[in-house]
């Protein structure tokens, strides 16, 4: 508990009351949360609160919004601010990972949360800021006489499953920027820092933080998610298949829904990389992706494609992997496993020895005092499921054949991550593009992807942004 | 190097004497599993080889590789050839069979399946669906009977059977419907097949065979998520489930894995109960999977309530919890992944690794389920997808 006591994990709009029943306390990890006891009725009440609450928060200037969440966001970078203190104790305290990791997990997250970068993601999204504050003429587009302005969510209902601290922060940043209250069900591991966000945005300003809510409950409840995302016209989903189409469900019809479901990634290192110049790096990049939030990231590979041929074979890649594995370990610690991780790390090692012992070509690396794991699998097809830092190294003839294996996992595919494709690069982001990736970048972008990516396939503001347009009421209609 | 055949047929007869106290001579019998499976099951010999693990120097069946459950789903782990197989039980990736616990909803990685045809042409194993090639049926319904006639015949005079899951006739290589139908054969008076001609259960031919003789109690059995599904049709039709006569009993298996909704085994027995008109201490839950021979059983009926939430094994079934990050032993009372040692499995395996999670303790085990609504920690495919099998990969 590092001294610190409970969490309470919950923040609310000024004049709302806690519910009648006691909150009730998770261990999580080492630290324990506690969380309301919610229900129904008083999910109503809160949402009815949020929706009235943007009423002033359509009031701000969205760029004083993108300088308000940023000097929020900033907080979370100053080494002396208590917030990021407490960010770092207990986050690592209750997502699992290591204090190491959440640092720089920190470090990264944040710096996507300031004043500046928030600028870009708003203007990348929509053209222009000010869109969210007026009409305006639709400049530069070939449509004539045009006038738009954008709009976001009345309320907008967010449910994050998972454990990726950061995520519930971000997620609640996206709706703001657009004027867009919200209600954030965080993951459990992802608690604290989307809560402390929005405790801090309380204090840099009272009246935004007033339209946002966080409030935990345990996954699955559903007549608390009906009631939630009853008031909403904007849902959004983040988790396995299985909750978003549980959520999906429950979405009223004319509410705008979108799903973050289940993603998995890839790596393809050509033989550019493989040059003894270069192989350490390569190596070094590859754990690093793998490595960050201990392979729980939708934009976490888990396989590695390495072509043939080149200086260093894709069996000597998989050592040297491994090597470059054991140095993240003393970098950047993994963190705890629970027991069904851990047994499914158990699973695939011990089938990989005996795949390695029938003498099929599988070499296992491993050490024995931590978690990562690499696989060598001759076997070139795509094998999605890494936990704890378990990556599969697979030959491929030529690298330029790696889409094609992926073919199967296409409405999974998140990121490919590429490195050394030299002269096939045009060939092969054509062929990633189709099979279904909708992000391709060097190892080391993958773990981290700036706030104004196209998440899955479009701009993150896109899901709460309703556009308005106005033609042939100009000065002489009127 | 023990024969294989002469081993089964002394299990054998050792399982069908119904004694199932405690085995003073399992670590013997342990060993001699392990030698007979290091010298005639080729993939499990060279894993052995690879740890340097021999008859000759394994001092402790404990010693004994662990064969992780998934290796099921990649390779035929066979004591001799494939065609030496009388059956090949096929885990299915519907039909679990895990249990939902008193904490919890789903449990992974048990399953029991429904099926294919007898091993008399072995091909490569199939990918994404484990199966078991069985040496010797009658070592398996030898090994079977003792533990359901105790724990959920005990007492009952000849019952008639209800079963939700499909005939062996019908589902030939499923290794429950082997074991439901032997159980039928041994200790009732008639079963009825309750079940459509593509294999779910038929909810309307329950009703009717339980309204064909309201006197003599019956056993009923089924997969959890068939009685939830029931029940819930039953409750949306406002009709009522067919009360089951005087003494009648309940046998559940399976848990929810993928299924779109979990129900806690208590909140599940509750249901049956009020459904159809038995105490909840009439209920058990069996636990088992294809890839082991052996099942457990709640003991309800010995022990009343109590009983709910432990699972007692047979005494050649031995179960520990390992350390799920160093696999040590944690001897009892402590929660780790759980690991068997199953002499009915002595045509294949008996050491395996499962992803299950538990506690071993003096009276039986206790199974830990998912917290409610926990979801994997991430937001990749990782764990679902290392659990539940990758169709086409080779690992």
């Amino acid at each position: 508990m590092n001294g610190r006591g409970s969490f309470e994990a919950w923040a609310l709009p000024a004049g709302v009351a806690v519910p009648a029943g006691l909150p009730e306390t998770i261990s999580v990890g080492d630290s324990a949360l506690r969380f309301l006891s919610v229900d129904a009725p008083w999910v109503e009440g809160l949402c009815t609160r949020l929706k009235e609450n943007g009423e002033a928060l359509r009031r701000f200037e969205s760029d004083r919004l993108a300088r308000i969440l940023g000097a929020v966001g900033s907080r979370f970078l100053d080494p002396n601010d208590p917030v990021r203190r407490e960010a770092l104790e207990r986050v690592s305290a209750t997502s699992g990972l290591s204090p190491q990791m959440c640092r720089v997990v920190l470090d990264r997250m944040a710096a996507d949360w300031c004043t500046e970068r928030l600028r870009v993601l708003v203007a990348d999204a929509l053209g222009n800021a000010t869109y969210l504050d007026r009409f305006r003429a639709d400049t530069g587009s070939p449509v004539p006489g045009r006038r738009l302005r954008a709009m976001g969510p009345k309320l907008s209902v967010q449910v994050v499953a998972g454990s990726v601290p950061g995520v519930g922060a971000t997620a609640m940043i996206r709706s703001l920027l657009v004027k867009g209250p919200t209600l954030i069900k965080p993951g459990l591991g992802d608690v604290v820092l989307t809560t402390l966000f929005a405790q801090a945005l309380r204090e840099e300003s009272p009246t935004v933080a007033d339209a946002v809510a966080v409030v935990y409950w345990p996954g699955g409840d559903e007549v608390t998610e009906r009631a939630a995302v009853a008031f909403a016209d904007v849902v959004v989903a983040y988790g396995s298949d299985a909750t978003v189409d549980s959520i999906r469900t429950l979405a009223p019809v004319t509410a705008r829904f979108h799903a973050y479901h289940h993603r998995i990634s890839v790596g393809l290192v050509g033989r550019g990389a493989l040059r003894e110049a270069r192989v350490s790096r390569t190596c070094a990049d590859v754990a690093h992706a793998v490595a960050f939030f201990d392979q729980r990231g939708c934009v976490s590979p888990s396989v590695i494609y390495v072509e043939d041929g080149g200086e260093v074979s894709p069996a000597d890649f998989a050592r040297r992997l491994a090597g470059a594995f054991s140095a993240v370990e003393r970098e950047l610690p993994s963190g705890a496993l629970d027991a069904r991780e851990a047994g499914a790390v158990h699973q695939a090692r011990a089938l990989s020895d005996m795949m390695a012992a029938t003498g099929n070509g599988v070499e296992v690396h491993r050490e024995e005092s931590a978690l990562w794991t690499v696989i060598f699998d001759p076997s070139a097809a795509f094998a999605p499921g890494g936990v704890g830092r378990l990556v599969r190294v697979k030959p491929v003839h030529d690298i330029r054949s790696a889409p094609g294996l992926l073919g199967a996992f296409g409405a999974h595919l998140q990121t490919a991550a590429a490195t050394g494709i030299g002269a096939c690069a045009d060939e092969l982001l054509e062929a990633l593009a189709t099979v279904g990736v909708s992000r391709i970048v060097p190892f080391t972008d993958m773990a981290f992807p700036p706030p104004w990516w196209k998440h899955d396939g479009q701009s993150p503001l896109a899901p709460f942004v309703r556009w308005v347009e106005t033609t042939g009421l100009g000065d002489e209609a009127l | 190097m023990r024969d294989f055949e002469e081993l089964a047929a002394r299990l054998a007869a050792r399982f069908s004497s119904g004694d199932l106290n405690s085995w003073p001579d399992f670590d013997e019998r342990a060993f001699e599993a392990f030698s007979v499976q290091y010298g005639e099951n080729a993939p499990y010999r060279a894993l052995c080889d690879a740890r340097g693990i021999r008859p000759e120097n394994l001092d402790d069946w404990r010693d004994a590789p662990l064969v992780p459950a998934t290796a099921f789903k990649h390779m035929d782990l066979i004591v001799g050839r494939l065609s030496d197989a009388e059956a090949v039980f096929v885990t299915s990736g519907t039909t679990s069979r895990g249990v939902a616990t008193r904490s919890a909803g789903p449990q992974d990685a048990t399953d029991h399946g429904a099926g294919t045809r007898p091993a008399t042409k072995v091909a490569n194993p199939s990918r994404g669906r484990g199966r078991h090639l069985v040496r010797d049926l009658d070592l398996y319904r030898a090994s079977l009977r003792p533990s359901i006639g105790r724990f959920l015949f005990a007492g009952l005079e000849r019952p008639r059977m209800l079963s939700l899951i499909p005939s062996a006739d019908q589902a030939v290589d499923s290794s429950l419907s082997f074991m439901v139908q032997t159980a039928a054969r041994e200790f009732c008076s008639s079963v009825v097949w309750a079940v459509g001609s593509d294999g779910s259960p038929d909810p309307d031919e329950l009703t009717r065979a339980v309204a064909a003789d309201r006197d003599t109690p019956v056993v009923l059995v089924g997969t959890a998520f068939a009685f939830v599904h029931f029940i819930d049709r039953w409750e949306s039709e406002r009709s009522v489930a067919p009360r089951l006569p005087e003494g009648s009993r309940v046998m559940e298996t399976g848990g929810f894995k993928g299924r779109s909704r979990t129900v806690t085994r208590d909140d599940l027995h509750e249901a049956i109960a009020l459904a159809f008109g038995i105490p909840t201490d009439h209920i058990v839950n069996e636990y088992g999977m294809t890839e082991l021979l052996s099942q457990l059983y709640e003991p309800t009926i010995e022990w009343g309530d109590a009983g709910g939430g432990v699972h007692v094994p047979p005494p050649w079934l031995a179960v520990r919890a390992l350390d799920p990050l160093t696999l040590d032993d944690l001897g009892l009372d402590r929660d780790g992944l759980l690991a068997f040692y199953d002499l009915a499995n002595v045509g294949s395996v008996s050491a395996i690794l499962t992803q299950d999670v538990g506690s071993v303790g003096e009276d039986g085990i206790r199974l830990v389920g998912r917290s409610p609504g926990a979801e994997p920690r991430g937001c990749s495919l990782a764990l679902d997808a290392l659990l539940s099998a990758t169709g086409a990969s080779g690992l």
